[in-house]
């Protein structure tokens, strides 16, 4: 793509839906618009064009949300989302976080995506992901406003992960009855699937149970140029170019895309033999140009011998997920139910 | 009876079936699954779009240059028009005008333009929307101590006994709470929010209605929230921001304030006009306001120091007052403008003040907004509380404003102005609250409506949107900045501008402009009527 002065957009056209393909262009020319080449971010404009949507503690179809500031220091915001009660049909403020009622609810603690600089809890992409997620799963979902590159540079958005995590595991509304406990599942998608590992490895060590980790084309990278990413630069919405801006803006300074943050099974990589971390579903997108990173780490993830269940979507793009109008947003939901579900 | 309205109960009882809470109308040409993104798109428009990204897509590549000035230069405005953004992007552009070649003009019903046909036609019933409905609770909290969590539980419940008309039950739940009032921290949070709704409920029940507001009291009390925390400054700048675009190239200006108070606004924006370019206006300012109780001319006297001030800065100035307990009473003729003056209606947190009345009359909201239109202004700015609170169920009012002030609280205390600024401030809050649960009829003032409700309104009565840009927009969040409490947030809701505390907006800024009687739009409107075919 560069240096062509005729943009060659014939391929993405023919793969997804119309209103699909506006929406996913829509974001690629904006968000063109807020990187600077010195690797600034111009956060104003960004948060114009984000289009958001306050929390709702009114059910709409079915589904109500509210926002709590879990940690002060940081104005660390999480946006909860529940199934509204049967009972009552609208949650008063002490009715929020009324315990749980069945004897099992998943709760998906979820990382928005955006390249680690665009989009927030409430972006109405995001919200309305969200909402998804809980009817689909029958799940609680608490979906973290993490800390942006490039003013919060790695490890910023794991620590606010973390904190999200620890929140999460010691509120007692949100234990299922079963067994008192709370079910934690680990979600994102793009650069929030890379949030879920780390946070994972972070839980792991320090022996708080996640149940599973699920990455919907998780953002991974390396030094080297695989063949996905020179065969698909450009093509579906995404090129390296972006791609190579956005680990620069997260990345400590001075850092190559071989930092571990990027690339966990490369060469700074740690390995994770041995180590009691929770099963995962990897979602790839065959027309993401950084498929082959994606499947590198499903296959280190099996190397060490932990369990991955991986999930290859030929002819999806990146944000198939964000409209539930293909096939494989609803190949994706059912089994994202089945795994955080019982016998999932 | 008491000051129950019992027909307002049985109406709750049936607007409060939110488990059933569906999707808002959307006009039914909208993509639905586009809207629930945020972005207004007609379905029959969608290959339209299409075409004009692709369009501009070649023209970024091709004019790379000058992406930089479209990102910090250019004014984008209302995102989730998405038609209008891409058209306004393609017009900074150069190469925009020449198409590729071999590109099929825009026809909805050939698939030669190369898009799948859209798959499965739309589920609407299953689309989940974002909300933009008329109750919208949202809360920022972390309810940490069970007492907190009971008391609240009791308002609840003393609120829906209130609405049930079952005061015994009512007074017996106050004397509960205020018990519980003293094992709750009071100083901050839920505990000190929850003592004002409490000794609202009271006075309810007492029957004593608000506290009568001293105007010379109820200015100060101003002054300190002004102080305290961005609100009012947000809503000031704003306005300015926008009168001050709407003035350009006129050489007689004429602003009518609501609320002239003591004026606050008005420096910054004669200042701005001794600065523009070629010299600043002729300008005029109406200030509406009551009439102070000791009989001091308070109006005038405000006048003369804005004259003052306009005269240090060379902007020939002119003052006019008026005097009226209620916005109602203004009439037409006590506001002559003339016709070579550009007119600027601003209106910060007073139009809600007109929305109740007697049960047998219409809320004088619909006599006001005519004669605004009839002195032809070239925009009205418009902020209010974006809140929920002139439902007629009491119970729904009630939880509504519980949330909102607790917000609203919350970030007054997180911001940790100085005192006496913030307790007066609280002050200032407290009145509105009173207002809120203890008074009905023409009493209740302080019915706050959310944007949504005042864009129909407003458009009903004949004025369009002018949107305000990414440059109020950003210049509104650096203000921010200035305050040391991270958590306020400034967001961009379809052309207005909402202030919020986190990721509640809590305050709506919005500009108008009278549709003409003339066939042609003026310039710089953004009617929403049009068809957006511009190339």
């Amino acid at each position: 793509m560069a240096g062509s002065n005729e943009v060659n957009l014939s391929e993405s056209k023919m793969v997804v839906p119309l209103n699909m393909w506006v929406l996913i262009s829509n974001f690629k020319l904006k968000y063109n618009l807020l990187r600077r080449p010195d690797g600034t971010f111009n956060r104003h404009l960004a948060e114009f064009l984000d289009r958001k949507v306050p929390a709702n503690a009114n059910p709409v179809d079915g589904i109500f949300s509210f926002d709590v500031i879990i940690d002060r220091a940081t104005n660390l915001l999480c946006r909860i989302y529940r199934p509204a009660f049967t009972e009552e049909p609208q949650p008063s403020l002490s009715d929020l976080e009324k315990p749980v009622d069945a004897e099992f609810v998943p709760v998906i603690v979820f990382f928005h995506g955006g390249s680690f600089a665009h989009s927030s809890t409430n972006s109405a992409i995001y919200d309305t992901l969200c909402r998804r997620l809980v009817g689909i799963c029958k799940a609680i979902v608490v979906s973290v406003n993490y800390r942006r590159a490039p003013e919060n540079r790695c490890p910023c958005a794991y620590d606010d992960g973390w904190s999200a995590l620890k929140w999460v595991s010691s509120r007692s509304w949100l234990q299922s009855k079963i067994d008192s406990k709370v079910h934690i599942f680990l979600a994102g998608d793009s650069s929030g699937g890379n949030i879920v590992h780390s946070v994972a490895l972070r839980a792991a060590e320090a022996e708080i149970e996640v149940s599973g980790n699920i990455l919907l084309n998780p953002m991974f990278s390396g030094e080297e140029r695989t063949e996905s990413e020179k065969k698909l630069d450009g093509k579906y919405f995404v090129g390296l170019r972006d791609r190579d801006w956005y680990w620069r803006a997260f990345l400590p300074e001075g850092e190559n895309r071989d930092h571990p943050a990027c690339n966990p099974f490369g060469p700074r990589g740690k390995s994770l033999e041995g180590i009691k971390f929770p099963k995962s579903l990897v979602v790839v997108a065959g027309l993401d140009l950084i498929q082959d990173w994606q499947l590198a780490y499903a296959k280190g993830l099996e190397k060490a011998g932990q369990k991955v269940k991986l999930l290859f979507l030929e002819q999806a793009t990146i944000g198939f997920y964000l409209l539930p109008n293909n096939d494989h947003f609803y190949t994706v939901m059912d089994e994202i139910s089945s795994f955080v579900n019982p016998d999932g | 009876m008491g000051p129950f309205d019992f027909a307002a109960a049985a109406a709750a009882a049936s607007s409060s079936s939110s488990s059933s809470g569906s999707a808002p109308k959307h006009p039914p040409d909208l993509d639905g699954l586009l809207a629930g993104a945020g972005y207004k798109v007609r379905s029959s428009e969608l290959h339209h779009v299409a075409q004009r990204l692709e369009r501009l897509e070649t023209a970024m590549v091709n004019s790379a240059s000058h992406i930089p000035h479209l990102a910090s230069d250019a004014v984008h405005y209302n995102p989730s028009d998405l038609a209008s953004w891409v058209d306004s992007m393609l017009s900074e552009l150069p190469h925009s005008s020449s198409l590729p070649s071999g590109f099929p003009d825009p026809y909805p019903t050939a698939l030669g333009c190369g898009w799948l046909d859209p798959c499965a036609p739309q589920p609407h019933q299953n689309v989940v929307v974002p909300q933009q409905q008329q109750q919208q609770l949202t809360v920022v909290a972390a309810l940490e101590e069970d007492s907190g969590i009971r008391l609240v539980h009791a308002l609840m419940t003393c609120a829906e006994s209130v609405q049930r008309g079952d005061s015994s039950l009512a007074r017996s739940l106050v004397e509960e709470m205020q018990a519980l009032l003293a094992r709750v921290n009071t100083s901050c949070g839920i505990g000190k929010v929850a003592g004002y709704f409490i000794d609202a409920l009271s006075r309810r029940l007492l029957g004593l209605g608000s506290a009568p507001a001293w105007t010379y009291e109820n200015e100060v009390l101003y002054h300190h929230f002004y102080e305290a925390c961005p609100y009012l400054k947000f809503a000031h700048f704003t306005a300015n921001q926008a009168i001050l675009e709407a003035f350009d190239g006129h050489d007689c200006v004429h602003v009518i304030d609501f609320n002239l108070m003591h004026g606050l606004q008005w420096p910054a924006l004669i200042q701005a006009l001794a600065l523009r370019a070629g010299g600043p206006p002729l300008l005029r300012l109406t200030g509406i306001g009551p009439p102070s109780p000791d009989g001091r001319d308070t109006l005038r006297q405000i006048g003369l120091r804005l004259k003052e001030l306009a005269r240090s800065v060379n902007v020939q100035f002119t003052f006019r007052g008026v005097v009226a307990s209620r916005l109602e009473d203004v009439k037409p003729w006590m506001l002559p403008v003339s016709p070579k003056e550009a007119v600027a209606v601003n209106s910060i947190m007073q139009l809600h003040k007109l929305l109740g009345s007697d049960p047998n009359r219409d809320p004088p909201i619909g006599s006001v907004l005519p004669w605004i239109r009839s002195l032809n202004p070239k925009i009205m700015t418009v902020v209010e509380q974006e809140a929920s609170h002139n439902q007629t169920g009491f119970l729904d009012r009630f939880t509504e404003a519980l949330y909102y002030y607790s917000t609203l609280f919350d970030s007054l205390e997180a911001a940790c102005p100085v005192q006496p600024d913030k307790a007066l401030a609280e002050m200032y809050l407290q009145r509105e609250i009173c207002n809120i649960v203890c008074c009905e009829g023409t009493a209740r003032l302080e019915r706050h409506e959310p944007l949504d409700k005042w864009r129909a309104r407003l458009g009903e009565a004949g004025f369009t949107p002018l949107n305000l840009g990414s440059n109020a927009f950003k210049q509104a969040s650096m203000l921010l900045t200035l305050f040391s409490a991270e958590g306020y947030s400034v967001e961009e809701n379809e052309g207005c501008l909402t202030l919020g505390w986190h990721s509640r907006p809590l305050i709506a800024a919005s500009a108008w402009q009278a549709v003409p009687s003339v066939v042609n739009s003026p310039t710089g409107v953004i009617n929403p009527n049009d068809n957006n075919n511009q190339l």
